[in-house]
């Protein structure tokens, strides 16, 4: 698709020699296409909606004119500037982005969007509304970069963008922000660091409009507040969605789509923008994905699921085991007095134990007892209100769910939480964000086979069955070979065969090492699988000890079955 | 002092209604619509139409607005907001925009219309003086915008606390799944609420009318002030969203009397985003459902 666009973009280079208006409008999309690059990662790859993409654009474009204007700096030069400073900018948007989620997030930056114009409205040194004008053209050796040299230059930098971003969305960061997209809280869970990748994707996305905004200063001598205004920003959304959003070539076609539209039609005024207001809510409606979302749709129905089906049935050679692993310590985890409260609600009501490794500890309990809210609280996605968690012998209470991932602590949830539209494989990859490249991807190639799990290795996450998703979760779970497993409730939902085989991977995983602990209802598979069973009942541990002394307390009989104690 | 108050509350008025707009049609199809403003104007210009070519009075006017634009407020639910909403929220706010640049664009092909202001007559007839008290000059049409704005508020307050549909609604918006259980249809309750936000616009255009002029471009700007005001009072809350649109209409009119418009502007915005930072839930709002 990119090859294709970069063929129109040679040929239209061609044909438009001579021709200065039609030269301008292929220039104005090269201007433009980095920022809508920048927004569609944003958008499409770290689902962060933002409506003040052209504050950036603007900022590298006011660099460059004031530093070369006023200070009298070479465009080679003031540009990196604009660009950096876009970068700081965008890495403090990211902090304050971080506090917010849909309609609010889009609040925060419209004002984000709104104060950048403001400030370039008032600052006296920028020139105020009329902005600043006479930006020399840049100089490249003698050759000076105006007109017909400006397409090119402009679209090299544009393409310098689309080949980096592609080069950053193969790679683990990549590989994380889709994670990110699919299910904040799972990524987090799986070691994804989500603060920083959206932090780093707003920073990023900054610095590309920047570039994008210090070339259209430096083409057109001139920028001034209306230029960069909230209507580019919304320009700039629109060419993200009706190109198709988080796809590097489809913010190259919605570029092309709105910076033609913007040049040409002018006869029709207030007309052509009817029908375009018309086009953007048609395409929200009927084509969400954008140009390109329907070209691939079309492409996709023509071809038969082929080579990638194909290839996932390879079964590697070393599938025969689960990797061995060792927890760092012989405490692989120590919960001690361990309390939450929701409001006035005592969920967890200072829980105290500590676990050998290598060993499978059944945490059972009614409903409400407080185990998926213990779980939360081991693995940071819930802060206890009192007490400490010990992981491997690292305090870790109060730490990011990512960090403690990172220790070696895999999990799965009750309701499994997989990233549905990537597929098998993707997940498990996923699963394991510290691994790179190749070896990630036969690493999950050989779990996949060890759990019967291969032939679905292409199979998009949301088309899997019940039992099916239970399965990836747990392979996506342990893709990093950690030494402290959390399952919650992995069995719930399953056929007897389908039990059978869990059981027994997670016996195997125990063999191997792995430290686990396993919420279950299933009372005749935790007796028969654990070495020790604990009891939460009302967020307090009532019985702990092994399966046989277990069963016949007293206390545990009562809670489940209601007699009084 | 008191002129400035006075002035600044009548612009917040304006802002609190669209503010209150955003709320309802927020609340019950949880989608930020950006076609605010416009609708605004639209409903100015029918009011204008209905007086300026078949001479009817300027109250008639209202009526005529206010009926039109809850047509229009069906009509953009069920072409933009239903359709565009299944896609996700973010899909259906750009979807707003979209219908932003055709009321934006398209009213200004309505050859009564075009791009330019057309002036409204007061709703007190032409000859009314102005009040004076303690050398503060009131101007009558302030006092209307102020009295059609506790009506508007009186006659909302009314049908969402009182009457069976107003309560369905709020049902409907608060918990769709459990209200559709308990026999509500929650489609038309949708319907409903997005075409009262929407007479609610063509109503605020027209009250203010008399004062800003009605058509033109400058409806983006109004639903900006709009988000401004209902952050600053509360997205969730619809008395905030009023008293978010009064205190940020005064901000203003200061502000810009002082420093003037260029440097009020940004000042205005930042409020927005210190608001946002500080206190998301805005001055009269509850803490939760903010990270939503």
């Amino acid at each position: 698709m990119l090859a294709v666009f970069a063929v129109l973009v040679v040929a239209f280079g061609i044909v438009a020699r001579g021709d200065a208006g039609l030269v301008q409008a292929g220039t104005y999309v090269a201007i433009f296409a980095p920022a809508a690059i920048g927004l569609s990662v944003l958008l499409g790859n770290v689902n962060q909606i933002s409506v003040g993409q052209a504050g950036f654009f603007g900022i590298g474009a006011y660099a460059v004119g004031y530093l070369t204007v006023d200070a009298g700096w070479p465009f080679w030069l003031a540009a990196p500037v604009g660009i950096a400073v876009a970068t700081v900018v965008g890495v403090a948007l990211g902090f304050i982005a971080l506090r917010f989620r849909g309609h609010y997030l889009a609040m925060a930056t419209l004002a984000f969007g709104l104060i950048t114009v403001g400030v370039f409205h008032a600052a006296p040194f920028l020139g105020r509304a009329s902005g600043i004008t006479n930006i020399p053209y840049p100089q490249l050796g003698a050759l000076t970069v105006s007109g017909y040299p400006a397409y090119w230059c402009a679209w090299i930098v544009a393409f310098a963008a689309v080949l980096v971003t592609s080069a950053l969305l193969r790679s683990r960061l990549g590989r994380a922000f889709e994670a990110i997209r699919n299910d904040e809280l799972a990524a987090e869970a799986t070691g994804v660091a989500t603060r920083r990748c959206k932090i780093i994707a707003f920073a990023y996305s900054g610095a590309l409009a920047a570039a994008g905004g210090a070339m259209f200063a430096a083409f057109l001598g001139l920028v001034n507040p209306d230029a960069v205004g909230i209507a580019l920003s919304v320009d700039f959304l629109l060419m993200v969605v009706l190109g198709g959003s988080g796809l590097v070539a489809g913010a190259l076609f919605g570029a092309a789509l709105i910076g033609f539209a913007n040049v040409v039609g002018h006869q029709y005024d207030n007309w052509r923008e009817v029908v375009y207001g018309a086009v953007v809510i048609a395409f929200v409606v009927f084509a969400p994905r954008g140009v390109l979302g329907l070209v691939r749709g079309l492409i996709a129905r023509k071809r038969t699921p082929g080579p990638r089906a194909a290839r996932a049935g390879e079964v590697p050679a070393d599938a025969a085991a689960f990797a061995e692993v060792r927890a760092p310590n012989d405490e692989p985890l120590a919960v001690r007095g361990v309390t939450k409260r929701f409001g006035g609600l005592v969920a967890l009501d200072g829980v105290s134990f500590a676990l050998q490794p290598g060993t499978l500890t059944s945490l059972i309990g009614p409903n409400g007892a407080g185990k998926t809210t213990l779980f939360n609280a081991i693995c940071g996605i819930a802060r206890p209100s009192a007490g400490r968690v010990a992981i491997g012998g690292v305090d870790v209470t109060g730490a990011r769910p990512h960090r403690i991932a990172a220790l070696g602590v895999g999990r799965t949830f009750q309701a499994a939480r997989l990233f549905d539209e990537m597929t098998v494989l993707e997940n498990v990859v996923a699963g394991a964000p510290r691994r790179a490249g190749r070896a990630a991807t036969g690493h999950a190639r050989a779990l996949l086979a060890r759990l019967e799990l291969a032939d679905l290795a292409a199979v998009l996450a949301k088309d899997l069955a019940f039992g099916d998703r239970r399965r990836v979760e747990l392979a996506r779970a342990v893709a990093a070979d950690p030494w402290l497993l959390l399952a919650d409730e992995p069995a719930a939902g399953l056929n007897d065969a389908e039990r059978r085989r869990l059981f027994a991977d997670l016996s195997a995983l125990r063999d191997a090492g792995t430290t686990i602990v396993l919420i279950e209802h299933d009372m005749r598979l935790v007796m028969a699988i654990s070495q020790r069973v604990i009891v939460l009942n009302f967020g307090r541990v009532i019985a702990d000890g092994d399966p046989q002394t277990v069963r016949n307390d007293p206390a545990v009989i009562a809670a489940y079955l209601g007699t009084a104690s | 002092m008191l002129q400035l108050l006075i002035a600044g509350l009548t612009v917040g008025s304006e802002y609190g209604l669209i503010a209150l707009r955003i709320h309802i049609i927020l609340r019950s199809t949880r989608i930020v619509s950006f076609a605010q403003g416009e609708f605004a104007i639209v409903g100015g210009l029918i009011a204008y139409s209905a007086v300026a070519s078949l001479h009817v009075s300027v109250w008639l006017g209202l009526i005529a607005a206010t009926l039109a634009g809850a047509v229009l407020g069906l009509v953009f639910e069920a072409l933009v907001l239903r359709p565009a909403g299944r896609g996700g929220e973010t899909g259906a706010t750009i979807a707003t925009i979209g219908a932003v640049f055709v009321l934006l664009y398209g009213h200004a092909l309505v050859p009564a219309w075009g791009s330019e202001g057309h002036v409204l007559p007061p709703f007190s007839g032409a000859s009314a003086a102005n009040l004076t008290v303690a050398n503060t000059v009131i101007p009558t049409q302030s006092l209307w915008v102020f009295g059609l704005l506790l009506l508007a508020l009186a006659v909302l307050y009314a049908f969402f606390e009182h009457t069976y549909y107003g309560k369905a609604i709020r049902a409907a918006a608060d918990n769709p799944l459990g209200a559709r259980l308990s026999g509500i249809d929650v489609r038309s309750a949708r319907a409903v609420s997005v075409a009262l936000a929407i007479a609610l616009a063509a109503y605020g255009g027209t009250i203010i009318g008399p004062i800003t002029l009605v058509g033109g471009a400058g409806g983006f700007a109004l639903t900006i002030k709009g988000f401004v005001a209902a952050i600053v009072g509360g997205l969730e809350s619809p008395a905030g969203c009023v008293a978010g649109g009064l205190v940020v209409g005064v901000l203003e009119v200061f502000l810009t009397s002082r420093l003037g418009y260029d440097v009020a502007d940004p000042i205005v915005y930042s409020v927005l985003l210190v608001m946002l930072l500080l206190r998301p839930q805005g001055l009269f709002g509850r803490r939760d459902a903010v990270r939503d």
